[in-house]
């Protein structure tokens, strides 16, 4: 039976968190509707990385592969004259954090990075680190194009799917998959889990300017705000 | 859901959402409150298509007014057929990319109007009013947003005169040798030990799909199809509502001064449908509303996973993210899909679930009535957004056949399954939603809707529940039950 002392659930600890958003993150394709488990994974590399001199001892990559995710979050992320870059931001120890927590996760990071070494070193007898910045920004580009000819790809193949399930649409041509595809996936992994771990830091909350979670009595919309849109708007 | 599958047609697609806690989803729903319309109840005679429920508005209207008065709902009166007025505590005022959108939709003669969510603005019964953390997704700490497990379940406990079982999965609903139900059998999660509960009536509330769920296991020599369904009804006409949704960008918005737009956790305004008079000039039946979406989010995990993948990476990415923050915004649609023989549910006797229950198998398919209704939210978006100076994020044809509409079961309105109507041969359940072949056993989720109207289903399933049990009460006082 259910007692009302029950309502109050002991609270979950930061690990189960972390280990929540760790498997999320694979098993919804990154979007997570909690906004605020990010910052648990945050707080948490901050503080293991004051037990071991304040740099963060990563856990599920090697050290050549984080230095790699150290580099990809800085060309993926820049500081600019408005904040600190991915690096600044933690992305690495978030990625490796998060990885540590979740076998498919490590798997996409450890098989990318490796993908990529192979690549470079085809391309240039060198490591993606090893690498000149030019090579580097070439070589991203490329996965840049390829991630974006996969997505298209991907939506066809799944309009192709439905269209048996809705409508009869047949004309489709299916792009053929492109030669970097494996790489073009993995640097969508790498980007969007810099990109989610740079705007969920307080350096990237700071970015933005993210006003909002506070408590108020009662609701009000700056007039000033209001009327520098509508003043932009076709309303005006 | 971990242990709990359930198997889905060749050919069909469905997404079952469940909540395994105290409260169900009212815990973490959208609180939309929308009462039905008058013509919302009486579809049939209207179009020809689907059914006529067996209640009007004119029944259910008391009940609307006991359940917003009960739960609390924001809103403001406004006299629009589509979307019948209420008991409403003051609504917050419009955000600013809001008030845009109401003079876009002003300029197209769409009604543009305070939402109607079930969050107080003022104390009622103990609950203090919102106090605009935008959180409410998460569960409310202070019950300023409704959930039934705050504000229905809890409060009974307190009288002494409630008591509840939780982890207790409910397996079948047992009858007596001349068909009435006397209690039900269930699993306890904790020991996964069988169990029985006794009692004088049965009312099942335990979401539509599982309350046919339940009611097609419960199989006797009285009812070897199942309890309550000699008609051969329980299972069909499932309905989810139709959703599309479209975004777009309004330099207008770029660079304002920022402020905090978390205020009572969802939209301040929405459109309801407006078009219920010119259904002559449309090429598909029954209506939709509007949702609102916009303002400057938290940033979460995956918030910029668009943005990232439309500017590359690098200083150009973080510029743009940066400059587009809080500009966006985004209509999703929630219509009203005719019931079709083809969309239903019945048992997989081939696969239990981790508690030995046989699990549902799903069937469903979209009409041309809901694509083209769809395709008319797709233009109207795209006209509100253009009017506002906005560009459209358009979908190319790959993504509108693949996303065009909603995956069934996705917009977590599916109600249907054990509909209500006149008699024992078109229906399973009474006006009342108790079963017409078993008078002490009822279905008060949304199983028992005969249509689904644009209106998001809870504040009805509220009202439909508590004129059931108003019923029963008084069946149980003359001794008919």
């Amino acid at each position: 039976m259910f007692n009302l002392t029950q309502i109050e659930p002991a609270a979950p600890s930061r690990r189960d968190l972390i280990k929540a958003l760790a498997f999320a993150v694979t098993a919804t394709g990154g979007v997570i509707e909690d906004v605020a488990a990010a910052q648990h994974a945050h707080e948490e590399t901050a503080a293991t990385a004051k037990t071991t001199g304040g740099k963060y001892q990563p856990k599920a990559m090697n050290a050549a592969e984080y230095k790699t995710l150290e580099r990809l979050a800085v060309i993926i992320v820049p500081a600019d004259d408005v904040s600190g870059s991915g690096l600044d931001a933690g992305a690495p120890a978030f990625i490796d954090l998060l990885s540590s927590q979740n076998q498919q996760l490590a798997g996409i990071f450890h098989g990318g990075l490796a993908w990529l070494d192979g690549e470079m070193n085809k391309r240039y007898e060198k490591s993606f680190v090893a690498a000149t910045e030019m090579q580097q920004i070439q070589m991203i580009n490329l996965l840049v194009e390829a991630e974006r000819h996969e997505r298209l790809r991907v939506d066809e193949v799944a309009a192709v799917k439905r269209s048996s399930d809705n409508r009869d649409f047949a004309n489709y041509t299916l792009r053929p998959v492109h030669p970097l595809a494996a790489g073009g996936h993995f640097f969508d992994w790498v980007r969007k889990m810099t990109v989610d771990a740079f705007y969920t830091s307080p350096i990237g909350m700071k970015d933005l300017n993210f006003m909002g979670n506070k408590a108020y009595s009662k609701y009000e919309v700056p007039n000033e705000s209001l009327e520098y849109a509508l003043k932009r708007s076709p309303f005006a | 859901l971990d242990g709990e599958p359930y198997t889905v047609g060749e050919g069909s697609q469905f997404q079952w959402f469940r909540s395994r806690i105290v409260g169900g989803r009212t815990n973490h729903y959208g609180r939309m409150s929308f009462r039905f319309s008058d013509y919302d109840f009486k579809p049939y005679t209207r179009d020809g298509l689907g059914f006529d429920w067996p209640i009007s508005y004119e029944d259910i209207a008391p009940y609307y007014d006991k359940a917003e008065e009960f739960i609390g709902v924001c809103g403001s009166i406004e006299g629009i057929r589509s979307a019948p007025d209420g008991k409403f505590h003051t609504p917050p005022p419009p955000k600013v990319h809001e008030t845009l959108i109401k003079k876009a939709s002003d300029k197209l003669g769409i009604p543009c109007i305070p939402n109607r969510r079930a969050v107080i603005t003022k104390a009622i019964n103990g609950r203090a009013p919102c106090h605009y953390c935008g959180q409410c997704g998460r569960g409310c700490q202070t019950a300023s947003a409704y959930s039934s497990s705050q504000v229905d379940i809890f409060p009974a406990m307190k009288t002494g005169l409630v008591k509840v079982f939780d982890n207790a999965m409910v397996a079948e609903v047992l009858t007596d040798a001349n068909g009435k139900a006397n209690g039900v059998l269930y699993v306890d999660k904790k020991t996964r030990e069988h169990r029985v509960i006794r009692g004088r009536a049965v009312v099942l509330a335990a979401s539509a799909c599982e309350s046919a769920r339940i009611l097609l296991n419960s199989k006797s020599s009285v009812f070897p199809n199942g309890l309550a369904n000699g008609s051969g009804l329980v299972g069909r006409y499932l309905m989810d509502s139709v959703g599309f949704g479209l975004s777009g960008y309004v330099p207008a918005l770029e660079g304002m001064p920022h402020y905090d737009t978390d205020g009572y956790g969802g939209a301040h305004l929405y459109m309801p449908w407006w078009e219920w008079e010119n259904h002559n000039k449309l090429d598909f039946p029954r209506g939709y509303h509007i949702e609102i979406g916009g303002g400057y989010g938290m940033p979460g995990v995956g918030s910029y996973h668009g943005a990232a993948r439309a500017y590359g990476y690098g200083a150009d990415m973080k510029k743009n993210i940066r400059q587009r923050y809080g500009a966006s915004i985004g209509f999703s649609g929630r219509g009203e899909m005719i019931p079709n023989a083809l969309s239903y549910t019945e048992i997989d006797s081939s696969v239990v679930d981790q508690w030995g229950i046989p699990v549902l198998k799903f069937h469903f398919k979209w009409s041309d009535h809901e694509w083209r209704q769809a395709r008319h939210m797709e233009r109207t978006f795209t006209s509100i957004i253009e009017s506002m100076g906005g560009k459209v994020q358009g979908l190319n044809n790959a993504q509108r056949e693949s996303g065009g509409i909603s995956i069934p079961g996705t917009i977590i309105h599916e109600v249907g399954t054990v509909k209500m109507g006149q008699n024992a041969k078109n229906s399973v359940l009474n006006g009342y939603t108790q079963a017409h072949e078993v008078k002490n056993l009822f279905v008060m989720d949304g199983g028992s809707f005969v249509s689904n109207p644009d209106k998001n289903p809870t504040l009805t399933i509220n009202a439909l529940a508590w004129r059931g049990s108003d019923y029963l009460a008084e069946e149980m006082r003359k001794g008919n039950v």
